[in-house]
């Protein structure tokens, strides 16, 4: 067994309730993450995504400035 | 006119505003002085009320909760309202919250000197006072969630997305991690035991600093970046990113204060890869509130607010690639237990989280008010006291740090240790007295704010403008 084979080895026979139920987790939420991202960075989404980016600049504190008030 | 007096509720804004620069003040004042006390024992004089060991979780709670804690309030009452265009859901809960969150502050600020501890880090509060935090939080958290739902905008801006994960999170991890069993109205014991409890403790102890101290402030950096800058956030998809990154990713990081100890390897090992790979929502992050200023960079020059506000991006870049690193194993073995750990705590509560908030807090003081601030001059002062304060903390303690690691695993020929720990004490007293220094000037500086803040406000209420009744009547 190499190194590394040696590092990544699981016993799997030895993993409790728990365990199982931490890796499950954890890979769901890498999964999720994932899609989160490729939702994000498609290009399809850009501009949707990006047309809230004024959102704080459209309050009534720069209406008041724009107003000259 | 009637109807714009109802618009927001900013009066709770503004108490949760000023009592978190009072908190500053008294946390970073409590700080020096048990920083003082480890430079120069003396000055313990033998009395067990102001011993570094009742002294310090006093700082930390003040610096998290008190001082952390409103600004948290302050801002996320501020944002939710400005950001939905209603008034706070109910006044009620909102007052509450605020007393509720000073009773908090001051049961521990009377427990935690007398001794009555859990003995939990950044979880030191008895049980009753466990209970009291719980009920008001789930208050706060309620009554943003309520507003929101009440909000005149379809979409829910990225900075309360951070408030929300913030409250969710906190909620969870504070009663899960204060979960005990009471033997006598101030003293309980925790229903976890052994490396369950070290667990569960790093699990909430990292996550405060994840959650609390980093995904309420980001909820902070980004609404106030672009406003102080007045310019729209670089990039709205990287915030989703960010957001989601850090979300997903934080709650696997608590084992990594655990490295080399009963811990299962395999949960180390999980807790250093995540956080690695947090570098990259965390980076994602800072360069998208730094870049909101491009085109506009010439406002640092004049803007001392803006200036408060990327340096806190500087310095979360700077301890979100720190913090990896002292994860992985190979280093974490020179740094644990060492004073690096504390020079990378204080580069992001002093750097980050406590900079970020000054900046929120002029920038909300002047709006709040309806006036400007009393000195630029002096915000001009506090920011390069903050900056130069906070380099000399962290410098300090990396080179204390640093050395003694190095001296703890010297061995000579024999393989014997070539220090005793007393010897890498003695080492350590110019560190821990640059270490004071650093502590000082960052004080002084928070002083300098609170009198320039009070003069501001006590300027205003005596000579109310018309801007500062159009500023109430919002």
């Amino acid at each position: 067994m190499t190194k590394i084979q040696e590092y990544f080895h699981t016993d799997w026979s030895a993993m409790t309730g728990n365990d199982w139920f931490g890796m499950i987790l954890t890979v769901i939420i890498f999964v999720l993450m994932v899609i989160v991202y490729f939702w994000a960075l498609n290009p399809k989404n850009k501009d949707s995504l990006e047309s809230h980016r004024t959102m704080l600049m459209d309050d009534e504190e720069n209406a008041e400035k724009e107003d000259g008030s | 006119m009637q109807a714009k007096q109802q618009q927001y509720n900013f009066d709770i804004v503004k108490w949760f505003a000023y009592m978190s620069v009072v908190y500053l003040v008294l946390g970073t004042g409590i700080g020096v002085w048990i920083a003082s006390e480890l430079a120069w024992p003396v000055l313990n004089f033998d009395n067990p009320y102001i011993s570094f060991g009742r002294l310090r979780p006093l700082h930390t709670n003040t610096v998290i909760f008190a001082f952390g804690g409103s600004t948290l309030m302050a801002t996320a009452y501020y944002i939710v309202q400005r950001t939905s265009g209603v008034r706070l859901w109910s006044d009620k809960l909102a007052w509450f919250t605020f007393w509720g969150w000073n009773l908090v502050i001051l049961g521990f600020a009377i427990t935690l000197p007398l001794g009555i501890t859990q003995s939990k880090e950044y979880a030191e509060m008895e049980w009753p006072l466990d209970i009291l935090l719980a009920v008001v939080w789930l208050a706060y958290s309620f009554n943003f969630i309520m507003t929101l739902s009440i909000r005149k905008v379809s979409h829910i801006y990225v900075a309360n997305w951070f408030f929300l994960a913030m409250m969710i999170m906190i909620t969870y991890l504070h009663v899960v991690n204060s979960l005990a069993i009471p033997v006598s109205m101030w003293k309980s014991y925790s229903i976890f035991a052994g490396v369950q409890d070290a667990m569960i403790q790093w699990w909430w102890g990292h996550n405060a600093v994840g959650f609390f101290l980093t995904a309420g402030f980001l909820g902070i950096m980004y609404y106030f970046v672009p406003k102080q800058a007045n310019r729209p956030v670089y990039s709205y998809r990287l915030s989703v990113i960010h957001f989601w990154g850090l979300t997903f990713g934080y709650v696997w990081l608590g084992a990594h204060h655990l490295q080399y100890t009963a811990l299962p390897d395999w949960t180390g090992s999980l807790a250093a890869a995540i956080s690695l790979a947090m570098i990259i929502p965390s980076w994602g992050g800072a360069i998208n509130g730094m870049f909101t200023l491009s085109g506009a960079w010439d406002k640092l020059r004049t803007d001392y607010i803006l200036r408060f506000l990327i340096v806190s991006l500087a310095f979360y870049a700077m301890s979100t690639f720190e913090g990896p690193v002292m994860a992985a194993k190979t280093v974490n073995a020179l740094s644990h237990y060492t004073d690096w750990t504390i020079g990378h705590v204080h580069a992001g509560a002093l750097g980050w989280v406590a900079m970020v908030s000054i900046g929120a807090i002029y920038h909300m003081v002047e709006r709040l008010w309806g006036t400007t601030i009393y000195s630029v001059k002096l915000v001009n002062l506090h920011f390069w006291m903050a900056t130069i304060g906070t380099a000399v903390y962290i410098t300090a303690m990396w080179v204390s740090g640093i050395m003694q690691g190095l001296m703890w695993r010297a061995y000579d020929d024999y393989g014997n240790l070539a220090y005793t720990f007393v010897e890498s004490v003695a080492q350590m007293h110019p560190y821990y007295a640059m270490r004071a220094a650093g502590g000082l000037i960052f004080f002084l500086g928070a002083c300098v704010m609170l009198f320039n803040i009070t003069v501001t406000i006590r300027k205003a209420i005596a000579n109310p403008s018309e801007k500062m009744a159009v500023a109430a009547n919002i």
